[in-house]
C-alpha cells in the first residue's frame, strides 16, 4: 500500500505572488492538485524533506500550512492516484519519444527534459524507461 | 558549544556540521532530539529545525543561512550552498547538476552510519572532499 502526503495551505491573499510562488514549487516537483483543495505526492525521504521545508516557508510568509502522511481505504483510489501520477509523466515521456524519432534530435535538450520528468516519475513508468533506452542507445550515433 | 538538531540527518544538516566545525566552531558538540520533538535542550543553539534562527529560509537551505548570518562571502562556499539549496529545496532554477548526487551520497551515508553521529562524522569528509575539489577550479 501506498503512503501519500497531503499539503492544504492558506495564504495571506496578498501579494499574490506567493500564490504562484508555492503553486510553481509543487508543480515543480510533480505533486497533484486534488480538487483544488489538496495537494498530493508520493511519500519518499525527498518528497517529504521537501513538504516539510514548503509548509515552514509557506508559514514564513504570514500562512498556514498542514501536512499528513496517509493511506486511502479503497484500493481502487490509490490506483487512481498512481495513475495520475503516471499520466502526468507519461504526457511528457510521449512527447520526448516522437522527439527522439526525429532525424537530428536535439539530444542533449531531450536528455534535459528527461531528467526532469524522470525526478516526478514515481512509479517507475514504462514509457520511461523506453526513453531512457532509446536515450542512452542513441549516444555516440553519428547524425 | 552546543549544537542540536533532529536526527536522521541528510544533506543539509551533514554540510551544516562541517561548515559549523571547519568555519564557526571548531569545538562544537552535536546533539540530536527526535523529529518533531519541541523542547531544545537549553545549553544547545538548534540547527535546520522549522522556526529557529538557523533554519531554511525564504527558500534557502539552512547551511545558505548560517552563510549569510556569519557573514562567510567565501565562493566556494556560496557555490557549495547553491547545491545544498538545490538537493534540500525545491527550486525553479538548478545549476548545479551535483546537487542531486550530493543529496543521494548524504542519505545512504546516513543509511550505512550507526547513527546520527558516525553519519556527521563520515559526514566532513565527503564536504572537505568537495571544498577541496572546488577549490581546484578557482583561479
Amino acid at each position: 500500500m501506498s503512503i501519500w502526503l497531503l499539503l492544504h495551505y492558506k495564504l495571506p491573499s496578498k501579494p499574490s505572488a506567493l500564490r504562484v510562488y508555492i503553486w510553481r514549487k509543487l508543480k515543480r516537483v510533480g505533486a497533484i492538485l486534488l480538487h483544488e483543495a489538496v495537494w498530493v505526492l508520493p511519500d519518499n525521504p525527498r518528497t517529504a524533506e521537501q513538504v516539510q521545508w514548503l509548509a515552514a516557508e509557506i508559514q514564513e510568509m504570514g500562512g498556514n500550512a498542514y501536512y499528513w502522511r496517509a493511506n486511502t481505504i479503497l484500493g481502487q483510489h490509490e490506483q487512481s492516484m498512481v495513475q495520475q501520477f503516471n499520466e502526468q509523466v507519461d504526457a511528457v515521456y510521449s512527447d520526448l519519444l516522437k522527439k527522439l524519432e526525429k532525424p537530428r534530435a536535439d539530444l542533449q535538450e531531450i536528455s534535459k527534459h528527461y531528467q526532469q520528468a524522470a525526478s516526478q516519475d514515481f512509479f517507475h513508468s514504462k514509457l520511461g524507461m523506453l526513453v531512457r533506452e532509446k536515450l542512452t542507445s542513441k549516444r555516440g550515433e553519428k547524425l | 558549544m552546543k549544537w542540536v538538531t533532529w536526527e536522521n540527518i541528510g544533506v543539509d544538516r551533514m554540510a551544516c556540521a562541517w561548515l559549523i566545525r571547519r568555519w564557526i566552531d571548531p569545538e562544537a558538540e552535536f546533539l540530536f532530539i527526535p523529529m518533531g520533538e519541541k523542547s531544545i535542550p537549553e545549553d544547545a543553539e538548534p540547527f535546520d529545525i522549522p522556526g529557529v534562527r538557523y533554519s531554511h529560509h525564504g527558500g534557502h537551505s539552512t547551511f545558505h543561512v548560517f552563510l549569510k548570518e556569519h557573514k562567510l562571502n567565501v565562493p566556494i562556499l556560496t557555490r557549495i550552498a547553491q547545491m545544498v539549496d538545490e538537493a534540500d529545496e525545491i527550486q525553479e532554477v538548478t545549476v548545479e547538476p551535483a546537487a542531486l548526487g550530493l543529496d543521494l551520497i548524504c542519505r545512504g551515508l546516513r543509511r550505512i552510519s550507526k547513527d546520527d553521529f558516525e553519519a556527521i562524522e563520515r559526514g566532513q569528509l565527503i564536504y572537505e572532499a568537495l571544498y577541496a575539489e572546488l577549490s581546484r577550479d578557482e583561479v
